[in-house]
């Protein structure tokens, strides 16, 4: 317990003092007796020994310095000082230490979210070494899900790598209980799954080994924590009770633990069943087909077995399934990633941590913007406590206890900014909770204060208190006695020299401020021509409504039948222009795609058989979207069940199926490799359909009417604001069908502004928007306080030129004029640090360069603006000096 | 040492000092005063703060004893350590010393 030592001592302080108040006495008697010895008389014996040790209390005080306490001590002391000579200073602690909260508070709410979304790890074993395994195929870039064929054979093929892998397929599926269903976002999962991550239920049991791995077994279902509370009131009872999944009879056999709230992150899964209980529904080829790709893989590394070598293992596999099954597997490429990287989806993993970086380095340059602005109020208030810094290091203070005197005060101030920072950046993620993706999957974006973020604030706290307080400190310590005392407090030590450092902090904040309020531009910027994108669609005026009358337990006659008196009883509203239904939306959270295989273009057996995105939708559908069609024509009411099977393709289909001649005519097959063919009727211009940066993908509509599915989205165009119709919209559905769960009831333009749409664009772009005015602010306090600083330090002189006769124009000028100098010096520097930074913003934005002159000069104006605005004060101060005011002062 | 100490020989004398047997402040200096003939002189006020830091660092240990005077006086004892850090500081010694003399013989 060695660093116990100086606590222990402290205590036995009184103890110390007093030995060595004995020591030095024997000394002195010694001394002084040697003195009456050599014939001194007793008064002048004492006082030469005396005079032989010095001055007492310096050296006491040094030997006290060498006792293990004395810095324990010296802090304890030092921190009372600091906190008065804070109390003392309302109006400056207050500044400092908001500015330092506010650059803290900015990092805290960064850092929280990040926390979120990436550092915490899933409540589950071995949370540190689980990786993500996702497949790039050649068609798709981004790696995702792996087909359920497949997925056995890694699993079977990798225990040198990995401990354990499992994974999950998630789907939305309507659980009925007592004649009411919900619509769930449940996870269908291998008997694995609850081992592997080591989880226990937290009522009931959760899926037993072996249970339910083979199609249409295992009809059990394990509820999530807060569905149970949220249906079930949270009621035990409900164990063994059996409940309906997409129709099919299921008993619940348990909850999950309440902090488990699924392994997707952000989204809240609602319950689990087997994989098994897939093979229930219409038959989809999950069991059966290697490009039915649906199922998220999980692997737990081997202790000791690094990403890379559970990666080049897997590739092994991956080359062996390619050759094996080259019609789906040819040129598919296995990675692995950890799973904190890897969210919410893999394809994320390349670019997450890029995304972070930028975040960081914004929120660092807005802090040390901050940081700079205390340095300078801090510099500033050393010019005024020259004089009892001289008086303490006459007292015998050395350098190194002035040093760490103010330094100690600096931390104080950095201590309460971060107590203020972590308030207000609470504050900031509550805001940015609410600015969640609206509807459709129930996310959950848990921004809490966990012991990372305690650390980090308080890291930063510290990093902040010597950032801002080591320059001024290692200035103002550094004191000439006898010029500094003898001068009678009137700043003098190193004048020039000092105002050359706080010119140069302003520079440099000019210069942060600059490169964040740039990036902000930037990103803004990108926000707009986002909006600008053509989406090949009109979201204005269009509202929706999600329902599934599977969810209901409807067959297919009835839910057709539904279907037909819902657009009849639609059209009728007042309001309404036109109506249709779709299996999905444009830009939405879901999407149907297929194989195609064009008549008569036989492919060699080694090149896959591309890939199109599907949609089903009803006659106006294209209307009341306003999407182009560029030849052909549209669905029609006379498009049904038995008449020729019809498809309308997108423009990128036309001409990659067909690119030498009138795709109208032409035939395909998306079912399977042989038919039923289904004749092109149209071609339609290129919508969005998964995301606005999206390249364009093959994409095909039929009619519903052949191609039946029960999830469903009504849309209708409105001819005034679709929000007016919302009630009328919902009870539509309801008067058909008191019991059908309706969802996303939404505008259109709500909708694409969704996570697949505008919404990380306006995260964005809101975020960083708020950090540039933030910098913007900072950097502006800056440059007053300087300038406004140094003015009245000029008094005198201006009092002398007005004395001689300078106008106040010229006075005006002077000010500003050096205002103009710094800001000028620092819009340089920070172009140029600007264009070498946000170089790596070029990925992260949409329509518009990272070297994109308009920003730049937009972000340089606005600076260069408020700056000079704010001088403008100053200035005017300056020229309002009265020269025998001023010159009687002195 | 005169006026000037040479700095950084105030704990080597201390420390060969303290080597002949365990001694109070005042005897360390006077100990060091007749031996150098009056030659050096050891600082006090430098003394006892390189006496506590000695001691901190584990050099030398002390206990309250009786004085040849009879009143009681903290006396200095070298450790095991002090004896190994003699010997560096006298190996030191010796090679600033031998340097200094070459160059005053043949700069």
């Amino acid at each position: 317990m060695a660093f116990l030592k100086p606590f222990l001592a402290f205590f036995r302080k009184t103890k110390l003092e007093g030995e060595l108040d004995d020591e030095l006495q024997f000394h002195l008697e010694m001394r002084t007796q040697e003195h009456l010895a050599a014939g001194m008389s007793a008064e002048e014996a004492r006082l030469a020994a005396l005079r032989a040790l010095g001055n007492l209390g310096s050296l006491k005080a040094r030997t006290r310095d060498t006792w293990g306490f004395a810095w324990l001590e010296a802090l304890l002391q030092d921190v009372r000082y600091g906190l008065r000579v804070l109390a003392k200073n309302p109006g400056f602690t207050v500044a400092a230490v908001m500015t330092l909260a506010l650059g803290m508070g900015a990092n805290t709410a960064i850092f929280s979210l990040a926390n979120a979304f990436m550092f915490r790890p899933l409540p589950v074993k071995d949370a540190e070494r689980l990786t993500v395994v996702a497949v790039q195929s050649k068609t798709d870039s981004d790696p995702g899900v792996i087909s359920y064929l497949d997925h056995l054979e890694y699993r079977a093929g990798s225990p040198a790598v990995f401990t354990g892998m499992t994974g999950y397929a998630m789907s939305f599926t309507g659980l009925g209980y007592q004649g009411h269903a919900d619509r769930l976002l449940v996870s269908y999962v291998p008997s694995n799954f609850f081992a592997m991550l080591g989880l226990h239920a937290a009522l009931g049991r959760v899926i037993n080994s072996g249970e339910g791995d083979a199609p249409k077994t295992g009809a059990v279902v394990v509820l999530g924590h807060s569905y149970w509370e949220k249906r079930f009131g949270g009621d035990p009872g409900v164990i063994g009770h059996t409940v309906t999944l997409d129709g099919n009879a299921a008993t619940v056999i348990g909850v999950v633990p309440e902090e488990f709230h699924g392994p997707y992150n952000l989204v809240e899964m609602d319950a689990y069943a087997p994989l098994g209980m897939l093979g229930f529904g219409p038959d989809s080829g999950f069991f059966t087909s290697r490009a039915d790709r649906d199922v998220h893989v999980l692997a737990t590394l081997k202790p000791g077995v690094s990403v890379e070598q559970a990666q080049a293992a897997l590739n092994l596999i991956g080359q062996r399934l390619a050759q094996q099954y080259p019609q789906a597997d040819q040129g598919q490429r296995v990675r692995v990633f950890p799973e904190q990287i890897a969210r919410p989806e893999p394809a994320v993993g390349d670019a997450m941590p890029l995304v972070v970086t930028v975040f960081f380095v914004m929120v660092g340059l807005v802090l040390a913007v901050a940081c700079l602005n205390v340095a300078n109020l801090l510099l500033a208030r050393a010019a005024t406590r020259e004089k009892e810094m001289s008086v303490r290091a006459a007292l015998g203070a050395g350098r190194m206890r002035l040093l760490r005197q103010l330094l100690i005060e600096s931390m104080l101030l950095a201590l309460a900014g971060g107590v203020g920072g972590a308030i207000a950046g609470n504050w900031v993620c509550r805001l940015l909770n609410g600015l969640r993706p609206l509807g459709g999957v129930p996310v959950r974006v848990a921004v809490a204060f966990d012991w990372r973020v305690f650390a980090y604030v308080a890291a930063v706290a510290l990093a902040a208190g010597i950032l801002a307080g080591l320059v001024p400190a290692l200035r103002a310590s550094r004191i000439d006695l006898n010029l500094a005392l003898r001068e009678g407090g009137r700043g003098l030590v190193g004048e020039p020299k000092r105002n050359w450092l706080r010119n140069g902090l302003v520079i440099a904040q000019v210069a942060g401020s600059l490169v964040v309020l740039v990036a902000a531009g930037l990103f803004t910027r990108s926000l707009t021509r986002a909006e600008s994108i053509d989406l090949g669609f009109d979201p204005h005026n269009v509202l929706n409504v999600g329902f599934d009358p599977v969810l209901q337990g409807y067959d297919q006659p009835r839910a057709e039948a539904f279907f037909r008196e819902l657009l009849r009883r639609a059209r009728t509203l007042p309001g309404v222009e036109s109506a249709s239904l779709a299996y999905s939306i444009p830009l939405g959270i879901y999407n149907d795609g297929s194989r195609v295989y064009a008549e008569g273009q036989p492919l060699p057996a080694s090149e896959r058989v591309p890939g199109a995105g599907l949609n089903c939708v009803s006659p106006d559908y294209f209307t009341t979207l306003r999407m182009h069609m560029l030849e052909g024509r549209a669905f029609t009411d006379a498009d049904t069940s038995t008449s020729q099977p019809v498809a309308i393709v997108n423009q990128t289909m036309a001409a990659r199926l067909w690119p030498h001649h009138d795709a109208v005519g032409e035939r395909f097959t998306y079912k399977s490799a042989s038919g039923p063919y289904v004749t092109v009727v149209g071609v339609v211009h290129d919508p969005k359909t998964t995301g606005l940066l999206d390249v364009p993908g093959m994409f095909f509509y039929v009619p519903q009417t052949q191609n039946y599915k029960s999830t469903h989205v009504l849309q209708v165009r409105t001819s005034g604001p679709p929000e007016s119709l919302t009630a009328a919209f919902e009870g539509l559905v309801r008067d058909l069908d008191p019991n059908m769960p309706v969802y996303d009831l939404m505008t259109m333009e709500q909708s694409v502004g969704g996570a697949n749409g505008y919404f990380l664009f306006k995260a964005g772009a809101a975020f960083t928007g708020a950090l540039g005015g933030l910098g913007l602010l900072l950097a502006i306090v800056g440059v007053y306080g300087v300038v406004s600083y140094t003015a009245s330090r000029r008094r005198h002189e201006i009092g002398i030129r007005m004395a001689l006769g300078a106008q106040r124009g010229s006075v005006f000028g002077l000010v500003i004029r050096q205002a103009a100098i710094l800001v000028g010096a620092g819009v340089c520097i920070g172009l140029l640090a600007a264009l070498a930074c946000t170089r790596i913003l070029a990925s992260l934005l949409v329509g518009v360069s990272s070297y994109d002159p308009a920003t730049y000069a937009g972000g340089t104006v606005l600076l260069v603006a408020t700056a000079l605005l704010a001088c403008y004060i100053p200035a005017r101060r300056a020229t309002k000096v009265d020269p025998m005011v001023a010159l009687r002062y002195e | 040492m005169g006026k000037e100490q040479l700095l950084g020989t105030l704990d080597l004398l201390v420390l060969k000092t303290l080597s002949r047997g365990p001694m109070h402040g005042y005897g360390i200096v006077q100990r060091i005063q007749q031996v150098s003939e009056d030659e050096l002189r050891v600082e006090e006020g430098s003394l006892y703060p390189a006496l506590h830091r000695m001691e901190q660092a584990g050099w030398i240990g002390a206990d309250w004893k009786d004085s040849e005077t009879g009143r009681r006086a903290k006396y200095y004892r070298l450790t095991a350590a002090g004896r190994k850090r003699l010997a560096q500081e006298k190996e030191n010694w010796s090679r600033v010393a031998e340097a200094v003399a070459k160059v005053l013989r043949f700069a």
